[in-house]
């Protein structure tokens, strides 16, 4: 069985599990978020129910509207903390101590190698980082998990990419993602499927480049993306894990639909072009085209070592004048520690925007979202027509490598030409 | 033997989910009658309006590959669909996220290799839920569809996950999920 499968098997009470196969399995942990929780506990109080499965396991965390920017935004957030409390949540991540849930849930432990965790949003595939099967689903499935700790799956058809190579400088696991896109081509014929990502290239990614990986599975189509725990899971884990894991690993005879290979020393800055994910180009096609606004933030890329490279690309310089930059800390811990190591210090003195965590612009109805004829060069996870705000808003998607490089000229730029300008 | 009869809507590729609900009502309360006002609202000017979609008085839908797809598990696309009054979708394949949620819902989206080749807007459909079978009246063209799984059919059979759930529940059988 593929890591997947075992995942399942071991988490419905299984010795095995096929492809096709539907399962209930039991959740280790449940995430849902502001603006669709309060309609998550409202279902679930129609069952009859007061109380949930498992007070540590169902996480609330304020994301896509703190702090409120208007009175709307405002009046449910209160709703929803009311709902929150009434029910005695132990992990509730509100405003003050809030982030982007699927940040939240890998960095405070809530997900955990061999186990399954669910969210209210498309991008709770983020937690395969850890080695966990995370799948996205709706207010029902929420509502019922809370009831009975299970949730109804459909074992998924394998597909293992095979990574190897050196990762060149200032190419990060965004190009990987974004070259991956452009090869499988957006939600094209990985619909269903579970992605496994193996080889040297993945043993030598820190977890931010293996949260970035699997954070935009769902954007393939897949059901789940995952790479399974090793020494750089442990170690992160340790200290933060909310329980006790599992080491699970693909056997060797697993069975996969498909079997690709990528030399990620091959692969460079990579940049998705205004509008669909999977129109992607190396840099190098792209350069000199002006943008004015540049944002970096998300669950995608939102994390300390996307700073951590911004700031060294931008360490002295100046972004160009007629760039606005956002950057955006996915949750309160990365902004302190962002802090704390200088970086932010280094990217306000070049001229950016520090953004409160939360998905600020990413999904278009928080700050920061796009106008009309406005060409963003943006370190998030979609780029379709309108995604930040106006339809008539141009969206390119690329590392923040790339992001920062390119804010000092004002137009796009081979951050692997750092230096000589 | 059930057969339902009615006027399909056919869509291209990629029907996007973010597009039958658009952005200003992700964060509006799940209710099938108020979503459907707007829904399909991005998908073609004509139903960017209120209640554009509805109007048509379409029974089914019918797509190509990846209906409602783009990523977003919100469950405002299913029940808005249904609140227009759709019976059934009919596509060569569904977005996961909006499949599941189908589901969930008791919407039957039914996978139908080529079906988007052989209808146009308007046409009379006849669908034969027993036999999985959806015939074209205008053309005569009879297609077949991938069979329902057993625990697919439970759950639209008891309208919907919630009421599946609240079934077991109320006859002690919750613990036996599997």
């Amino acid at each position: 069985m593929t890591i997947t499968e075992k995942i399942m098997a071991r988490n419905s009470g299984r010795d095995k599990v096929v492809p096709g196969q539907l399962v209930w399995v039991d959740v280790h942990s449940i995430m849902t978020m502001d603006y669709l929780g309060e309609q998550c506990f409202k279902q679930f109080r129609s069952l009859g129910l007061n109380e949930v499965f498992d007070k540590d396991r169902v996480i609330c965390v304020s994301d896509h509207l703190v702090p409120p920017p208007t009175e709307q935004f405002a009046t449910m957030l209160n709703r929803w903390r009311d709902i929150v409390k009434a029910h005695d949540i132990t992990y509730f991540y509100d405003l003050g101590r809030q982030g982007i849930a699927h940040q939240i849930m890998v960095e405070q432990g809530h997900v955990l190698p061999g186990k399954v965790s669910i969210g209210t949003d498309s991008h709770a595939n983020t937690y395969g980082a850890v080695g966990a099967v995370g799948n996205a689903i709706g207010v029902t499935d929420a509502a019922v998990a809370m009831a009975t700790g299970k949730c109804w799956l459909r074992v998924p058809e394998s597909v293992k990419f095979v990574i190897k190579g050196q990762w060149q400088p200032y190419v990060m696991a965004k190009d990987l993602s974004l070259h991956i896109m452009g090869m499988m081509h957006w939600n094209g014929h990985l619909i269903y499927k579970t992605l496994e990502f193996t080889g040297e290239a993945i043993e030598a990614l820190d977890m931010a480049g293996r949260m970035t990986l699997c954070n935009m599975t769902v954007d393939l189509g897949a059901k789940n993306g995952i790479v399974a725990p090793d020494q750089t899971t442990e170690a992160y884990l340790k200290g933060v894990a909310k329980g006790e894991w599992e080491m699970i690993a693909s056997d060797p005879d697993a069975h996969y639909d498909a079997i690709y290979e990528v030399d990620v020393t091959n692969v460079g800055p990579t940049v998705a072009l205004p509008d669909k994910l999977d129109d992607t180009v190396p840099v190098e096609k792209v350069v000199g085209r002006k943008f004015n606004k540049a944002f970096v933030g998300t669950c995608t890329n939102g994390r300390v070592e996307d700073f951590a490279v911004m700031a060294e690309i931008l360490k002295g310089k100046q972004i160009h004048r007629d760039v606005n930059m956002i950057i955006v800390p996915a949750s309160q811990t990365v902004y302190l520690e962002a802090m704390k190591r200088g970086y932010l210090q280094t990217l306000v003195e070049a001229g950016a925007a520090v953004d409160t965590p939360s998905c600020a612009a990413c999904a278009g109805i928080h700050t920061g979202v796009a106008g009309d004829g406005d060409i963003v060069l943006s370190a998030g996870n979609r780029n379709m027509k309108g995604r930040m705000g106006s339809k008539n808003a141009q969206i390119y998607l690329t590392s923040p490598a790339v992001v920062a490089a390119s804010a000092i000229r004002g137009e796009i730029t081979d951050p692997r030409e750092t230096g000589t300008y | 033997m059930a057969k339902i009869t009615g006027k399909c809507w056919v869509a291209s590729d990629y029907v996007m989910a973010y597009d039958i609900i658009i952005q200003r009502f992700w964060t509006a309360p799940i209710d099938k009658a108020e979503n459907a006002k707007w829904v399909m609202a991005g998908v073609s000017p004509e139903f960017n309006r209120e209640n554009g979609f509805i109007e048509g008085g379409y029974t089914f839908i019918v797509a190509a590959h990846n209906f409602a797809g783009g990523g977003k598990s919100i469950e405002h696309v299913v029940a808005g669909l249904m609140g227009a009054g759709i019976q059934a979708v009919f596509a060569d394949s569904f977005s996961r996220l909006q499949f599941r949620n189908a589901i969930n819902y008791g919407l039957p989206f039914i996978t139908s290799k080529n079906i988007a080749k052989g209808c146009q807007t308007g046409d009379e459909l006849v669908w034969d839920t027993d036999e999985g079978t959806v015939m074209n009246l205008r053309t005569g063209e009879v297609f077949h569809s991938v069979p329902v799984a057993p625990f697919v059919a439970e759950v639209a059979a008891s309208g919907g996950l919630m009421n599946f759930v609240r079934h077991k529940i109320a006859n002690g059988t919750i613990h036996e999920l599997n």
